[in-house]
């Protein structure tokens, strides 16, 4: 399921990253890569911040739909 | 003769990771570091203290060496042309997954690379624990711990940067898949013009098919053979490979070298972030730090600090000490007037705001290096989508709503390079509090004080702000979505005092020096044209009273045509419209004081109480509505100009931009003034006829369709730029 369907506070591994190159690359460089584990801190209308290999990043709802766990 | 080694060491790492920090105890500057991605976007020069034949390049920060957004494009263009003699790579130890993919990458260049672990402070107080001599076995390069904050490893791993710099680089050890090392191997071969130690940065990049890599290449060689067989066996294309190769490769290293404290699972960040950016609380929370910080800083202390600076200092200290100064050394009258009433009255209207300013700058710097500031740009991004704009273009615009130079500077940390322009072009609609007086001016002469007036000088601000985002997005310069929102939230910590202090100076003086600059001679010039003048065909300098025979009434009668359409020449007294436009834009608080001249007062109040009669005598009152719209949304004050010109960096920008805030002012107050007096009972003419078709003009504009785009690229603006 897209990462904004992820319920707050539990884990879940990335399965795939969908998108445009470039931004798939862009998502890759931050840590959006198959097989990390993200947990969803907080989630405000689709816009989510996550906690992605240790570091937390905000993320809109574009983006975020395009993220598979 | 002694030949001195002279040494470069490039400092690079993830945004937000303590470069700047180290780059500031490394070579004592002080650069200001804000707690955001972002900060540092174009390299940075210093020498090492106590050795200053090294050179130390502090690089923007970067998540990797693919050039995607102008930080990469500049990182890699220096690293790759200028190859420095070693890197220093700084990792957040807290986040040692993410940091060490770009370290995969420098390792590749065949620099030396020593790599800087930093914020273990933080990495013991988690609980876990970082194996430096596994660490530095598994990438095969030297690893030291340092601490940018307090300064701690900080020279170790500089002297290590100096003794490696120019040595042979030890061949890198990190591998790939078979399959991959395989193919990384057969291009490697194929690359005969380029050093060894280079040929596997190289070969991954053509392997990637990375486009601007040729620029760096003499001749490429053909690989589509190997990226063919990769794609084959992966199924995926090779950049995808690579970059989840560096994955599984940093993971097995991260296996051996750090143990994690299986026990913590919410941090204390995670924790305010729960709240701070909680649906329901965000918005509430947001604006009672918003009103908290402007109540202090603009009526309480701020405004305390300010009204002594004007009433008081540039009020009862030093006008009369310079006047008797001057008398006791007999000074001649024309010299003592523009010493008076030109400069100091000038150009302490502006340093006036100063102390009110550094207030604010206090605050908004300790908003920015805790890391709360990141947060606001999240919680603002969906309303702010809606329109075109992205969440990191409200910050500028709110604190454009004290003083749009210090607004105008904050849009520096928007990435992408449209949304940046788009903000700088539309932040100074918001009133500022220089145009507060206008308001109160207008409202008092015109309309018996009404709240209304200026409630509907916010909106029309907003509305500028609003329509000018559509409108802008819509043409072909702006076109494509706002960039996708993703921006690393840092932890959050307590700022430095010093380094809060430092930003509030710097930003602070480079306002002070606006003053002492550009202001001082407008205010000289001004002056002149309003002192000097042709009485009885001879030239000469005038009397209090004699102001309608100024240089400046004569460039203002000649320029007071131009508001004709606007209705505020009607009664023949257009050219002080004119003038106090112009003086507009030297300070907009000006333009009460000009009045005030102009009607032959020496001395109103603020909301110039004594003019009102004049005015109104002069002006209907949906004109000088008029007048104060296009006074709010018109170029802005010299000071906001010079702030436009040094963020667009760009002179063709920066008059686009002023271009379009006039235009736009000029629009407005016609339509406002045309229709207006139509609706008023005022008749038809050709003026209502122009205006209908510059409303219908304008709602086009808004309600076209968006143009389509060529790409949806991260950062089109900027890589375009880049590429020129």
């Amino acid at each position: 399921m897209p990462l904004t369907l992820l319920k707050e506070g539990e884990p879940a591994s990335v399965r795939k990253v969908g998108g445009k190159e470039d931004i798939r690359q862009f998502l890759a460089k931050l840590g959006f890569v198959t097989g990390a584990s993200v947990t969803v801190v907080s989630a405000t209308e689709g816009n989510l911040i996550v906690n992605v290999k240790d570091s937390r990043i905000a993320i809109g709802k574009d983006m975020a739909c395009r993220i598979i766990v | 003769m002694v030949m001195r080694m002279t040494v470069k060491i490039a400092l690079a790492g993830n945004p937000n990771c303590g470069k700047t920090t180290l780059f500031n105890g490394l070579t004592g500057s002080n650069q200001f570091v804000g707690n955001w991605p972002g900060v540092t976007v174009e390299k940075k020069e210093g020498k090492l203290r106590g050795n200053h034949d090294v050179t130390v390049v502090d690089l923007p920060g970067i998540y990797s060496l693919s050039p995607y957004t102008l930080e990469e494009v500049v990182a890699r263009n220096f690293l790759i042309n200028e190859s420095p003699d070693a890197i220093i790579n700084i990792v957040d130890g807290t986040n040692i997954e993410r940091n060490l993919y770009l370290s995969t990458q420098l390792i590749e260049l065949g620099i030396p690379v020593i790599i800087a672990v930093n914020m273990m402070d933080l990495v013991n107080k988690n609980g876990d624990k970082i194996s430096m001599e596994k660490l530095s076995a598994a990438l095969g390069c030297e690893v030291v711990e340092i601490s940018a904050l307090k300064g701690t490893g900080i020279q170790q791993a500089a002297d290590r940067a100096v003794a490696a710099a120019g040595k042979k680089v030890r061949p890198v050890v990190h591998k790939f898949d078979t399959e991959v090392e395989k193919a990384i191997t057969s291009v490697s071969a194929m690359l005969k013009d380029v050093p060894e130690e280079q040929k596997r940065f190289f070969a991954v990049k053509l392997l990637e098919q990375d486009s601007r890599i040729r620029e760096h290449m003499s001749s490429l060689p053909d690989v589509s053979r190997e990226i063919g067989h990769l794609e084959e066996i992966f199924e995926d294309d090779t950049e995808s490979i690579i970059t989840n190769e560096r994955y599984v490769y940093i993971a097995s290293i991260i296996k051996d070298c750090v143990v994690k404290n299986k026990k913590r699972t919410v941090t204390t960040s995670d924790r305010i972030d729960k709240v701070v950016t909680n649906r329901w609380l965000a918005l509430p929370i947001f604006a009672l730090v918003m009103f908290l910080i402007y109540y202090v800083s603009v009526t309480t202390v701020g405004g305390f600090l300010t009204d002594w600076t004007n009433d008081v200092l540039f009020g009862e200290i030093i006008p009369p000490a310079v006047e008797n100064l001057l008398e006791s050394m007999g000074c001649a009258d024309w010299l003592q007037g523009l010493i008076l009433d030109g400069i100091v009255a000038g150009v302490g209207a502006v340093l006036g705001f100063v102390p009110q300013m550094l207030v604010l700058f206090i605050f908004l710097a300790f908003l920015e290096s805790c890391g709360y500031m990141a947060r606001v740009a999240f919680i603002m991004d969906r309303i702010f989508r809606k329109f075109g704009l992205s969440g990191k273009s409200f910050i500028p615009i709110l604190i454009g709503t004290g003083c749009g130079v210090p607004g105008i500077m904050a849009s520096r940390t928007i990435e992408n390079d449209r949304d940046r322009k788009m903000t700088i072009m539309t932040t100074t609609f918001i009133p500022c509090g220089a145009k507060l007086p206008i308001i109160a001016l207008i409202a008092g002469a015109f309309f018996n004080h009404s709240g209304a007036v200026a409630w509907g000088a916010w909106m029309i601000g907003i509305a500028a702000i609003v329509s000018s985002g559509i409108i802008l997005k819509k043409t072909k310069m702006f076109a494509g979505d706002p960039a996708p929102f993703v921006m690393e939230l840092p932890a959050y910590h307590m700022p430095a005092a010093g380094a809060v202090l430092r930003s509030m100076w710097e930003r602070g003086w480079s306002f002070i020096k606006k003053a002492g600059t550009i202001i001082l001679l407008s205010t000289i010039v001004l002056w002149f044209f309003m002192s000097f003048g042709w009485i009885e065909d001879s030239f000469s300098m005038l009397e209090a009273d004699q102001l309608d025979s100024s240089i400046l009434a004569k460039i203002g009668g000649a320029a007071a045509w131009i508001f004709t359409p606007l209705g505020w020449t009607q009664a023949g007294e257009g050219w002080k419209m004119a003038v106090a436009v112009v003086t507009g834009l030297i300070a907009k608080e000006n333009v009460v004081a000009t009045f005030g001249m102009l009607f032959g007062f020496a001395e109103v109040a603020e909301d110039g109480i004594e003019v009102w009669g004049s005015l109104a005598a002069v002006m209907t009152p949906v004109a000088a509505f008029g007048f104060l719209a296009f006074n709010l949304l018109c170029a802005p004050c010299f000071a906001a100009m010079g702030a436009i010109k040094r963020e667009m960096n760009h002179i063709g920008w920066f008059w686009f931009a002023i271009g379009y805030q006039t235009l736009l002012a000029y629009v407005t107050a016609m339509c406002i003034y045309q229709l207006g007096t139509f609706f008023t009972g005022g008749g038809f003419g050709v003026g209502t006829v122009v205006a209908v078709l510059l409303v219908i003009g304008f709602l086009y504009l808004l309600f076209r369709p968006y143009q389509a785009t060529d790409s949806l690229n991260m950062d089109g603006g900027r890589l375009a730029k880049a590429v020129k």
